[in-house]
């Protein structure tokens, strides 16, 4: 089932790629679209299935993986990296980390009904037609209130001084241009297909669907994972962004080489693969503010047999006060990735510029004649 | 464009069982030219071990066939930067057995090899040379670009990242997987004769180009690659081109790839989308925010 639900929805993707990347546009229902799978397309079943792999998958916290042909713990498979849970703790849940299983699955349903406001199995027009939403993967329940670990509030820690005056900077620039926006001033990368929704970080939390940077934690959210000797590779279905991890212990390459994805260096902590990102072009918004010295910290676990722990953190002293930790469990998904030719149909791109650079002017002429 | 696959994979086998006739022995690939007759070393499961960063170093980017150096289209502005190296031909025979309607298409192609249509209708296709519009450059162009891959064999598949543009593809050792659709990549689906991989690929689209000529299929383009290990440091590539629409009967390139032996070599991310924004949208004003 799960097979079929993601065939389709990665098949939606090639064939219509781009206006994933931009939920602001509305769009026509592509002709066809096969009629779903009942039992993804209805909240209550896929709730009740999604506790119950949470439950089944729960017990297993020591396993022990199986290992490559060559010796390394294997850690291979295609994972989804979607969730329901938010990157920081909302404050109605201050002082609580974790949600007892009832609260987890009460909490999970809740999202997952707000993220169906639309029923899939009625003829309707909106951005998700292209798309699955979270609830209708094999998303599960999450025991932790937030990604956030460290620090223990759950909360991003404060920014710096030199971050505050960067992003107040930024902001005064983009009010000294009019107008504002340009494919080269545009925040999003993915937006410009540059990178995908899960570059560096994998997933940055969120209520898929609920706005348009958390819905990028819910679509095209496969991650695949393979190893041969001396590297481990991560595919990205969004963007099929590839990260290429060497595990030999080479040194980075010269800082003065920067990639959009970073350059990756992998080693082995018992049965964890640890991957160090460096050497970052300033990512900006799409990382969360970090600067191009952001260095990022993965660790993939094996937590059970379906089941892959994600932990990763950010250390960039020029953005936040301290260096800070996220962790998910990320389920196993079925393969395959399929091609996600984001720029080579970029139309998307143009309609949300003009559309913005026509506000832009609208708003100018308003205040104009307001004078 | 599902439809394809099953026939083209029974093509596929019975040009293969040709191919298997003419390997003098099983798990040794023939010698060729310069080289005598090699083993590949094994990896854990007992295949031939192609992992490794490979490179193709021939000029068929420019023209698949034979050339001569040339200027670049603008070189008033590019001078000795933009023009282009002169070389041999990777076609079997040299020639390409275009139908002649498609022939004319290739010259055109040429003409306008520069046009860049950035629009929101599926006339976007209708223009110029992809590689110069940061577009993926499809099977088999991706394997003689002048960037390097990097190849990763697991038992079940074996990936292929590509430096240009950081195209992917996966090519299904076991299971096979049918196409879900056309792609730029396309759909690979691979087995091992003897120390040759030989990979079925079909499901690409018919929006890239073979070099930057104005070579050009349609998407009916089937390839069957082969890639023969023959020495430690070389492949051997051999692809065969089958496209009724275009062409009037199958035909054959073939080239070496070298491994990349620097110590620490590494593929360096070239991500062109960026670097082709200001000319595609710029002639549109939605590059940069005019100035107040």
């Amino acid at each position: 089932m799960h097979n079929r639900v993601l065939a389709l929805f990665a098949v939606v993707t090639v064939t219509t790629m781009i206006v994933l990347c931009t939920p602001f546009l509305v769009a026509q229902a592509p002709s066809g679209t096969k009629s779903f799978d009942t039992t993804a397309t209805d909240p209550e079943k896929s709730i009740k299935a999604a506790a119950d792999r949470a439950k089944a998958e729960s017990g297993a916290v020591n396993w022990t993986p199986p290992r490559t042909a060559w010796g390394d713990p294997d850690v291979q498979g295609y994972w989804l990296t979607a969730t329901y849970t938010p990157l920081q703790r909302p404050a109605a849940l201050a002082g609580k980390p974790f949600y007892t299983e009832e609260e987890a699955i009460a909490a999970f349903k809740k999202a997952v009904e707000s993220d169906a406001e639309v029923d899939p199995r009625t003829v309707h027009y909106d951005w998700k037609e292209y798309g699955m939403d979270g609830w209708q993967s094999p998303v599960r329940p999450n025991r932790r209130t937030s990604l956030i670990v460290d620090p223990e509030d759950g909360k991003l820690p404060a920014l710096t001084p030199e971050a505050q005056k960067r992003q107040a900077d930024a902001r005064a620039a983009a009010r000294a241009r009019n107008p504002q926006v340009g494919v080269q001033t545009l925040g999003s990368l993915y937006t410009r297909c540059i990178t995908g929704n899960n570059a560096g970080p994998m997933t940055r939390g969120g209520a898929p669907g609920s706005d348009s940077a958390a819905g990028a934690a819910g679509v095209t959210a496969e991650a695949q994972l393979i190893q041969s000797p001396g590297y481990a590779v991560l595919i990205m279905q969004s963007n099929s962004d590839a990260r290429i991890i060497p595990l030999d212990g080479r040194p980075h390459l010269a800082s003065n080489v920067r990639n959009w994805l970073g350059d990756s260096r992998g080693h082995w902590e018992g049965n964890t693969l640890v991957v160090e990102t460096t050497n970052f072009i300033a990512p900006g918004t799409n990382f969360l503010g970090a600067t191009q010295n952001l260095k990022l910290i993965e660790r993939f676990t094996r937590a059970g047999p379906n089941t892959l722990r994600y932990e990763f953190s950010f250390d960039d002293p020029s953005t936040w006060a301290r260096p800070w930790s996220a962790e998910t469990l990320l389920p196993r998904v079925e393969p395959p990735l399929y091609e996600f030719a984001c720029h080579e149909q970029n139309y998307g791109l143009m309609n949300v510029v003009k559309g913005a650079q026509i506000r832009e002017t609208e708003e100018a002429a308003k205040k104009g004649s307001a004078k | 464009m599902d439809i394809r696959v099953r026939p083209v994979m029974i093509g596929a086998a019975a040009v293969a069982a040709l191919w298997l006739a003419v390997i003098p022995t099983e798990g040794q690939a023939p010698s060729t030219g310069l080289f005598p007759s090699y083993t590949s070393p094994r990896t854990p499961d007992g295949k031939p071990n192609l992992n490794g960063i490979w490179q193709a170093f021939t000029t068929a980017n420019w023209d698949i066939q034979a050339h001569g150096a040339q200027p670049g289209p603008h070189p008033e502005l590019m001078g000795a930067w933009g023009a282009g190296p002169g070389g041999q031909s990777i076609v079997e025979g040299g020639e390409i057995p275009y139908r002649p309607e498609a022939l004319a298409k290739k010259k055109e192609n040429f003409e306008k090899r520069m046009a860049v249509k950035a629009t929101n209708d599926p006339h976007r296709y209708d223009s110029g040379e992809p590689e110069l519009q940061c577009y993926r450059p499809g099977v088999p162009r991706a394997n003689y670009m002048p960037f390097p891959f990097q190849i990763f064999q697991t038992p079940g598949e074996i990936l292929m990242v590509y430096e240009y543009k950081g195209a992917v593809r996966t090519i299904y050792m076991d299971p096979h997987r049918e196409a879900p659709t056309d792609s730029w990549m396309g759909w690979s689906n691979g087995h091992w004769e003897g120390d040759t991989l030989v990979v079925d690929v079909t499901a690409l689209n018919d929006h890239t180009w073979f070099d930057r000529a104005g070579n050009f299929h349609s998407d009916e383009l089937h390839v069957v690659e082969r890639y023969t290990p023959i020495s430690p440091y070389h492949m051997k590539y051999e692809a065969t081109i089958e496209d009724p629409k275009v062409f009037t009967r199958p035909w054959k390139m073939s080239f070496p790839l070298y491994r990349r032996v620097e110590e620490n070599a590494q593929l360096v991310e070239f991500n062109c989308v960026p670097f082709v924004e200001e000319l595609m949208y710029g002639p549109l004003g939605l590059y940069k925010p005019p100035s107040k």
